[in-house]
């Protein structure tokens, strides 16, 4: 394979490292960040997969870390896999903020394990998570096999959740992407996945392929592969736990992150979603999970605080974000009677857009636009929690499906408006 | 634009105001004197700068012997201001911008030119001969103190038409009207509904501790003048719904005033005289217990009164209420030139009485803002206005509006001879320098400071209706205080001195909260069992709303997982 396109050239060292390994049809890559506590369940399930599903397969693991002061990378050297171990640029502001996955400079560790797949021929190239314990064996079997066997090119996961978890994806996140990209993704941001050689090939060869800004490269390939009708799967992996002292759980970093990089390939790559209408399911591999009642505490009452108090502290900001009579229809949301409290599907797509739209146009600095979406998420989020609090697993599902049925049907307010 | 305007019937608890002379602002027919007109084409300007109600200045057909608070004609407008239909325009724009307005209504007296004056003394036994208070002697009522010592020898002055005195108690062209009769009750009430049915807001009452005299008595705060105001608020909230507010404008120590809140049936608001010196004379001693010393002795009010605060308006600065030391200190300290002094008082706009210190600018007026009552901006000051001490009375403090560096400061398109009063241009103060325009295009003029400080207010309700509660850190040039309503909780410090300032404060009922500074925003350091420590620039302020654990820095439970 010849290299192409703008990914950095791997070092010396690890070309060094690369050739020595010699060709693998499954390259693991696996982004790290000081994830000691976790790297070695994971490199377990790993050989674990390995071994049980692909015993003939030759497989190598390839580390791409940020800069671990803590050994990551030595005890993945003693995983028992034959391994690379490389480091990627990490910006000293992701280091000390970590962002929502948890790798400072990620985009720069997908492109260098992009590339150093290719050079050792994989034929697959599996990306996983260093700090989500609940990983098994069964998980590298359902990633790889579609690309191996099924002649997939991208295969994304759907876990295993109860009904709070993945309430920014579920309420924000998929309902955007399936507008914008066409396809119903349960995840479409964070966590494991697969991507064929051929995909790989493509996407280090296009000259879009995204070198400066942050978190753009998962969903411009997705994007991408979408748009260049790459076959897509989607991969059932049970739950996912994340046990991590670095990745943030502030809601206003985490939606200034998440969306900042939806807007920013938005804007950017305006022909991967602009001229798309309607979306379809994506197959799935393995039993789909319907999600479970909510063993968590979820507090409703300060959710709906942190809305009213968004009404009362924000507006100034929504109102330069939001049109006139979104604007309107937040305001006059009666957050007061839980019993009676619902924020519709039309508006909160409309609130949705506007968002996307003020970060397009760059009506108030972006950042404080982006958080400020938060009150207004945690009101959507409160509105969905006492609505399917006593829902049964279709319910809810059903009631996803409006959310998501809602931005696709409210596309062209966001189309019209983009120019 | 969308701003949440204070709604409700006590609006005015959350309300910042904003007082302005009609012939100051602005001159939309160019006749040299401001209009409602010009006030309507301005009324985005009051919009934007952040504030919720105008107070405006008497507007009434008068002779102007004392710029408007001698009425004539209680039904029309001074045609050099406009028309009634004028003023309804400029009411029904105001509202459509959610402003309110209020006016000022002169209830003791009226002009001598007013038609019942002129009946009065004309025909002893006309309708309107009991309109006004008459004696065959001028020895009546001896106890009354004289207001204007510097131009008036009695409260009783002769009428050679009458021949009788009448009674008043500021200027002699003044006669107070007769509250003993029911007919001038009826009169007044009568007034104040022709205003109220063109949808005013309200009224800023005159001068009310005066309305009913006694033998024996001072002739103020009489129990018979609370009576009056109480009928006539009783009226006002039956026939308009409630949400019309009475203003008292009674010069007075706050016990004494505490009476025109009544049970919360009399007046809904009435200024704090005292205070306002105080936060002078505080600034200057750089030291707190002017401040809190006259909050010791203010008494509580009802539910749903406010106070009404201000550091400047129309009048002298006035020093009736310090003792004879103070007010010997403040004009020391604040009047060296004789020209400066008027009555008891001191007649110099905010800007000039601070020396120009944009840091004691903004420190005063982080106090107004903070402090428990609702804020009184007077106009011209939130772009630092100068004044002219040599012209005549309160004139210097009432020149226009200074709104670019064009022709007349942008006020009026007259020629300049034409101008009610010249405008101030002198060269620091001068339009040239000082004007909106320039203000508005400057990031860090004081007119965004202004509406950055009026903004960040606006996002409590706590200001203006919350609890205060003095801290007592050791450092006494750092007056701090807690402003809390419900949940919100506020933390007020500021720094009096010209100097740095650390200072300890004692927050650990409030450990585990994070103060989160209301201007920037940014986040503190959590407070602990230690005393927290804080640092202060000269005359600096910080605002901070204490954000407890449990509200919003407590998981909502979805945070682990929300990707």
């Amino acid at each position: 394979m010849t290299d192409t396109g703008r990914a950095p050239t791997p070092s010396p060292e690890i070309e060094r490292q690369l050739a020595a390994l010699g060709p693998r049809a499954i390259v693991v890559g696996l982004p790290s960040f000081n994830n000691a506590a976790t790297v070695p369940a994971v490199g377990a399930a790993v050989r674990a997969g390995l071994a049980a599903h692909f015993p003939e397969v030759p497989a190598a693991l390839v580390n791409v870390d940020a800069g671990s002061t803590d050994g990551t990378a030595e005890l993945l050297a003693d995983a028992g896999l034959p391994v690379a171990l490389a480091r990627h640029e990490a910006p000293l502001g992701e280091r000390a903020a970590v962002p929502f996955h948890g790798i400072p400079g990620r985009d720069a560790a997908l492109r260098l394990a992009f590339r150093a797949a290719r050079r050792l021929d994989g034929r697959v190239l599996v990306l996983l998570e260093a700090d989500v314990t609940s990983i098994g064996a069964d998980w590298i079997e359902r990633l790889v096999r579609p690309v191996l066997e099924e002649k997939a090119d991208l295969v994304l996961p759907a876990y295993a959740r109860q009904r709070y978890e993945g309430t920014m994806t579920n309420l924000l996140l998929a309902p955007l992407a399936r507008a914008l990209f066409g396809r119903r993704l349960r995840q479409p941001l964070g966590g494991a996945c697969a991507l064929s050689a051929r995909l790989l090939d493509h996407v280090l060869a296009h000259p879009d392929l995204p070198s400066t800004g942050r978190d753009l490269i998962d969903l411009w390939v997705t994007g991408r592969a979408i748009a260049d009708q790459f076959a897509l799967r989607e991969a059932w992996l049970g739950p996912r736990r994340v046990e991590s002292r670095t990745r943030t759980t502030d809601l206003p970093t985490m939606a200034a992150q998440v969306l900042g990089a939806l807007f920013t390939v938005m804007e950017r790559y305006e022909p991967l979603w602009l001229g798309v209408t309607g979306s379809e399911p994506v197959p799935a591999i393995g039993e789909p999970v319907a999600r479970g009642p909510a063993p968590t505490t979820v507090d409703v009452e300060r959710m709906v605080g942190a809305f009213r108090r968004g009404v009362r502290d924000l507006v100034e900001i929504w109102e330069h974000v939001l049109a006139p009579e979104t604007l309107g229809d937040v305001l006059s949301l009666d957050a007061r009677d839980a019993g009676t409290y619902r924020f519709p599907d039309p508006l909160w797509a409309r609130v949705a857009y506007d968002f996307a739209l003020g970060h397009h146009y760059a009506v108030v600095h972006r950042d404080h636009l982006l958080r400020s979406l938060v009150p207004l998420y945690l009101g959507r989020t409160a509105a969905f929690v006492l609505a399917t609090q006593a829902a049964s697993g279709a319910q809810t599902e059903a009631a996803l499906e409006r959310v998501g049925a809602a931005f696709e049907r409210q596309k062209p307010y966001l189309v019209e408006r983009w120019s | 634009m969308r701003r949440r305007a204070p709604a409700g019937r006590d609006w005015y608890r959350d309300a910042v105001f904003y007082e302005v002379h009609v012939k100051a602002f602005a001159d939309g027919n160019g006749d040299g004197v401001g209009d409602f007109v010009g006030l309507t084409q301005r009324l985005d300007y009051l919009k934007d700068l952040g504030v919720d109600c105008l107070w405006i200045l008497p507007m009434y057909a008068s002779p102007l012997k004392d710029d408007g608070y001698d009425i004539a004609d209680f039904y029309s407008i001074h045609p050099a201001y406009g028309t009634v239909e004028d003023f309804q325009t400029f009411l029904d724009e105001a509202h459509a911008r959610d402003l309110r307005v209020i006016a000022d209504l002169v209830m003791n007296h009226t002009s001598d030119q007013h038609p019942w004056f002129q009946a009065s003394r004309s025909d002893p036994a006309a309708a309107y001969a009991d309109y006004y208070v008459w004696s065959d002697s001028d020895v009546r009522y001896r106890e009354a103190r004289i207001i204007f010592v510097d131009t008036e020898k009695s409260n009783w002055t002769f009428d050679p038409a009458r021949k009788a005195y009448f009674w008043h108690r500021f200027f002699s062209h003044q006669p107070d009207l007769n509250y003993d009769n029911p007919a001038v009750r009826a009169a007044m009430l009568d007034v104040m509904r022709f205003w109220l049915d063109r949808g005013l807001d309200g009224f800023r009452c005159d001068a009310v501790p005066y309305l009913v005299e006694r033998e024996e008595t001072s002739c103020e705060n009489l129990a018979e003048t609370h009576a009056v105001l109480k009928e006539f608020r009783r009226v006002i909230d039956q026939e308009y719904g409630g949400d019309r507010v009475l203003l008292a404008e009674a010069n007075q120590w706050p016990e004494d005033v505490r009476p025109y809140f009544g049970e919360g049936d009399e007046c809904h608001m009435a200024f704090h005289f005292p205070l306002m010196p105080r936060l002078y004379m505080a600034v200057r001693l750089e030291e707190r217990l002017p401040i809190v010393d006259i909050f010791t002795h203010t008494p509580p009010i009802p539910p749903g009164a406010q106070w009404a605060l201000f550091l400047r308006n129309h009048d002298e600065l006035t020093l009736e209420m310090v003792t004879n030391e103070e007010r010997a200190f403040m004009y020391y300290a604040y009047a060296r030139d004789p020209a400066m002094k008027l009555n008891l008082g001191i007649r110099r706009r905010l800007a000039p009485l601070l020396d120009n210190d944009r840091r004691r600018i903004e420190l005063l007026n982080s106090l107004l803002l903070t402090l428990p009552g609702s804020p009184i901006v007077y106009y011209g000051d939130e772009i630092g206005m100068g004044d002219n001490v040599y012209l005549g009375d309160r004139d210097g403090v009432r020149t226009p509006m200074q709104w670019s560096r064009d022709r007349n400061a942008g006020f009026s398109a007259a020629d300049e001879s034409k101008l009610y009063l010249p405008v101030i241009a002198d060269p620091v103060y001068g339009y040239q320098a000082v004007n909106v325009a320039a203000q508005a295009g400057t990031p860090s003029s004081l007119l965004n400071a202004m509406k950055r400080l009026m903004a960040a207010r606006r996002t409590s309700p706590a200001f203006g209706r919350g609890s205060i509660e003095f801290l007592r850190p050791r450092n006494q040039r750092i007056l701090a205080y807690l402003r809390r309503e419900q949940r919100d909780t506020l933390l007020v410090v500021n720094n009096l001195a010209g100097s740095p300032q650390p200072v300890e404060l004692d927050l650990r009922s409030f450990a585990g909260s994070t103060p989160v500074e209301m201007l920037g925003r940014t986040r503190f350091p959590t407070i602990g069992e230690a005393p927290y420590f804080l640092s202060l620039g000269p005359h600096g302020f910080y605002w901070f709303r204490l954000e407890r654990p449990d509200g919003g820095d407590e998981p909502y439970g979805i945070e682990e997982s929300a990707i």
